[in-house]
């Protein structure tokens, strides 16, 4: 038996593949919480800043955690399936 | 001129012993035989020592009792201290472990070094281990010839065993016969002029043999046979134990100057270990007497009472050196300098290198990302400087447009002269050493490798640009044309900007400021396409701009956006991707080119 072909098996038995998995779940979750906690913040900013630029750049970075948060979601909604 | 004259010396003096005594001539081939046993032990656990050793070493050693702990044990299992000496110095080169951590693992060698004392006395003289040797050798050989690695491997450890069990046969039969020859005893010293004359013998024969270890077994095998006293086999022992660091000391020498400190310990430690030894030798008697009727050794079994001795104050120097291991560290930093600092604008040189590491790939490729961090460090320093920035106030929570109002210096720095005094010399280092380290590397490491040079030939490239961008850059920030000023503000901004977001990117440990910041970095950098976004077209069009001051524009857009591509690459290569929790999650993350579109265009909207 090959030494890879080992290893998998002896993965399989163990259920290592799941643990991976489960960790794997925990780090996207934890930072699915982090970003949207970071959405909340950049929202009360926004709402809260009057100049220009700045509003533009608060947005700009809004609009990529949302971003972030979505791709987040499909990650563990893949993971979960 | 000394080291020219010793080898030849040595050789002469050895010749002229074989000629005159064959049983001199038996010893010395135990001896030899002995030391190639280790040398192919230490060979064979080259092999398994890469990867699993490394991980096993970083978690180990992250407190002094466990570095203690883990240098005894180890070297207990490879019976060589000087293989963890060599790896110690290593890991310290790469910056894996502190000085601290690893002087605990040079005073757990120490501990760890006894149990072969232990081994010879209590097995190689009891037992006949040559009648294991040769099976040994056989299967050892044998194994070596195969082509997997890991049963290349046991084949060296067992031919090592092999051949340390033939070198203990004939060293004992070399001693036998010669005790009917010539009495060595009868040249035996008492009293403390013994003592120093024996010590300086001990450290003498292991600085030629380069292995306490082989020194012991001589001793020993001298001592169960009645060629030396028991009170010289002592003293000895304890010139064996200061004679053993000469292999961190030629070991550091091709290191950093941490592996230069760790060897300055070594010898710190053994030397004052041996001092208390001789001091207190009589007190020192007395306890292993007591210990050896206490685990019944014999009265008048000195082979094992000298592997008591052994124990007992390599114990005893531990002991008494661990509270001052900080004031240790304390007084080798401030007495062993590193040359630049002394001499602040010399050529800067590599910090993280040896060549010891590169039998180590994990090692290897730490040592690496280290470097390549120290080759930005002073990449950054050369881009700020020479956009006339401040790196203080680049790292600063400063505001970007007062960060490119504060100059740096009036006058222009030399990115050229920067370059050869801060970056040639580390990147041709950098790539030297990745080149050696790809060749003992397997396979799956080699992708890394590969990445960590592309990200080092980023750092090289942004230095670069940053050169071809700097003269239009100085000249029309301070033109009285508003609309150019504007446009190169605007690209030192944008840089400014991103220096700032990969120190964030650097620093943080939070992801997801992590990845905010590097998409936001990668967004940013669409800005220089001056032809996409129309501000090129409307400068010429409304004639705000020379036709001279337009094609300076367009190329200097080009060089700030090569320049932010290369070290976002770089970013993602040595500050994201050596964090393994990041890794995998940064890629699935990672935001594509068609979202990076779709955000600018939103901007755009604003």
């Amino acid at each position: 038996m090959k030494v890879k072909k080992f290893i998998n098996r002896v993965k399989d038995f163990l259920g290592l593949d799941d643990f991976e998995k489960a960790n794997k779940k925990k780090s996207v979750k934890n930072l699915l919480h982090k970003l949207k906690v970071r959405r909340k913040q950049l929202s009360k900013f926004l709402k809260k800043q009057s100049q220009k630029k700045r509003r533009k750049e608060i947005q700009e970075e809004l609009d990529i955690v949302s971003l972030q948060i979505k791709k987040g979601r499909v990650i563990l909604k893949k993971l979960n399936s | 001129m000394l080291k020219k004259i010793f080898l030849p010396t040595i050789l002469v003096f050895l010749a002229y012993g074989f000629w005159i005594s064959p049983d001199f001539k038996e010893i010395s081939a135990g001896v030899a035989i002995f030391l190639f046993g280790m040398l192919s032990l230490e060979e064979g656990f080259k092999v398994f020592s890469g990867g699993t050793l490394e991980k096993i070493l970083k978690k180990s050693t992250n407190k002094l009792y466990k570095s203690i702990g883990f240098g005894a044990v180890v070297t207990s299992i490879m019976q060589s201290s000087s293989l963890v000496s060599v790896l110690t110095i290593s890991f310290l080169g790469a910056g894996l472990i502190g000085l601290s951590q690893g002087i605990g693992i040079i005073f757990g060698a120490n501990i760890g070094t006894t149990t072969g004392a232990w081994l010879v006395a209590g097995l190689g003289l009891k037992v006949k281990i040559s009648a294991y040797a040769m099976p040994m050798l056989v299967f050892g050989v044998i194994l070596i010839f195969q082509k997997s690695k890991s049963v290349k491997g046991i084949g060296y450890i067992l031919t090592g065993l092999g051949f340390l069990f033939l070198g203990i046969h004939y060293m004992k039969d070399g001693f036998e016969a010669f005790k009917s020859t010539i009495d060595l005893s009868s040249f035996a010293v008492s009293g403390f002029k013994g003592l120093i004359i024996y010590a300086g013998i001990g450290v003498f024969a292991t600085v030629v043999m380069q292995s306490s270890h082989a020194t012991l077994v001589l001793i020993i095998t001298a001592l169960s046979v009645g060629q030396i006293t028991y009170e010289n086999a002592l003293a000895l022992a304890i010139g064996a134990n200061v004679g053993t660091t000469i292999t961190a000391i030629i070991g550091s020498m091709s290191s950093n100057i941490d592996g230069k400190r760790l060897a300055a310990a070594h010898l710190i430690f053994n030397s004052v270990t041996g001092f208390i030894a001789i001091l207190f030798i009589h007190q020192l008697i007395v306890v292993v007497d007591f210990t050896s009727n206490v685990i019944g050794i014999a009265n008048d079994d000195y082979s094992l009472k000298l592997a008591v001795f052994h124990t007992i104050f390599n114990l005893i120097g531990v002991l008494v050196m661990i509270p001052f291991v900080d004031k240790l560290v304390i007084f080798l930093e401030n007495t062993i300098k590193t040359k630049d600092l002394k001499k602040k604008d010399s050529y800067d040189s590599v910090r993280y290198f040896n060549e010891s590491a590169l039998a180590f790939p994990e090692t290897s490729l730490v040592a690496i990302v280290k470097e390549s961090k120290h080759l930005y460090e002073n990449a950054f320093e050369i881009i700020a400087h020479g956009l006339n920035l401040k790196k203080s106030n680049i790292v600063s929570s400063m505001n970007i447009d007062d960060v490119i109002k504060e100059e740096y210096s009036n006058e222009i720095v030399d990115i050229d002269e920067c370059y050869n005094r801060k970056i040639k010399g580390i990147y041709g280092e950098i790539i030297d050493f990745s080149t050696k380290a790809q060749s003992k590397m397997p396979p799956y490491y080699i992708e890394e490798l590969y990445k960590l040079k592309h990200a080092n030939r980023d750092i090289v490239e942004a230095v670069k640009d940053t050169k071809h961008l700097q003269k239009n850059l100085i000249k029309y920030s301070a033109s009285s044309n508003s609309y150019i000023k504007k446009e190169y503000d605007f690209i030192k901004a944008g840089l400014a900007e991103l220096l700032r977001n990969i120190n964030i990117i650097a620093t943080t440990d939070e992801e997801d400021v992590l990845l905010l910041v590097l998409s936001k970095s990668k967004v940013h950098i669409e800005k220089y396409d001056l032809i996409a976004n129309g501000k090129l077209d409307e400068l010429i069009r409304n004639n705000l701009v020379s036709n001279e001051m337009a094609t300076s524009l367009m190329n200097d857009s080009a060089y700030a956006y090569d320049i932010s591509k290369n070290l976002i690459s770089m970013a993602e290569t040595i500050f994201v991707d050596a964090r393994s929790d990041m890794k995998e999650l940064k890629q699935d993350m990672k935001i594509s080119e068609d979202e990076i579109d779709s955000l600018l265009n939103k901007r755009k909207d604003l």
